[in-house]
């Protein structure tokens, strides 16, 4: 079977979008934490600092979700079908519970809402789907 | 969809593994189409008949047939 070219391809194709995904969030992540700190920390609230941390995050972003793209297809089918699951799964649960936990400050639950709170429970739903749903289609 | 992938597989003392690696696609991508956990897209069907030398409907058929 001539199958060592396809293999390497379909690794090598794989493990490289996995670096990308992870030296882009990285970066985006350090770029998160430069404009949450660095006006109070670094730069004392120098507009044009926070201006431009403003900048390099948002284009640090639009990277990272250029990669995860990437990512995603270099995927084999059940893969791709697993994460776009996963996706749509994350992007109901988060609608909702965006809904709900913003109810809270006007129904007088909460004094304060934070949106990472909305992150985690995004992140985890993901998580979580994609553990499940491969594991279904895959358990042996 | 049924599939005669195992037995196609089987007679040509494949591994899962040996047939992942010939599609481009992974062992647990193989162990899903066996088991009728997922039916494969018409692309990887093709590739997989082609590789095999059958055709298509040879290997795989709707349900109940």
């Amino acid at each position: 079977m001539a199958q060592d070219e396809n293999t390497s391809q379909f690794q090598r194709g794989i493990n490289k979008t996995t670096r990308s995904l992870f030296i882009f969030t990285s970066l985006w992540v350090l770029s998160t934490a430069l404009l949450t700190f660095g006006p109070q920390f670094w730069w004392h609230f120098d507009r044009l600092s926070t201006a431009l941390a403003a900048i390099v995050n948002v284009v640090a972003g639009i990277v990272m979700i250029r990669a995860f793209f990437n990512h995603l297809q270099s995927m084999d089918e059940l893969q791709q079908r697993t994460h776009l699951e996963a996706m749509a799964l994350t992007l109901g649960v988060t609608m909702i519970f965006t809904v709900f936990y913003g109810s809270f400050p006007t129904a007088q639950i909460l004094e304060t809402t934070y949106p990472s709170v909305i992150l985690v429970v995004m992140s985890l739903t993901y998580i979580t789907a994609v553990i499940s749903l491969w594991l279904k289609r895959t358990r042996e | 969809m049924n599939n005669r992938l195992k037995i196609l597989r089987a007679e040509r003392s494949w591994t899962q593994a040996n047939l992942a690696e010939c599609l481009g696609v992974t062992r647990q991508t193989i162990n899903a189409i066996e088991k009728g956990k997922y039916d494969p897209s018409l692309p990887l069907a093709f590739k997989i008949a082609a590789l095999f030398g059958v055709p298509i409907e040879a290997i795989f058929s709707p349900d109940g047939e």
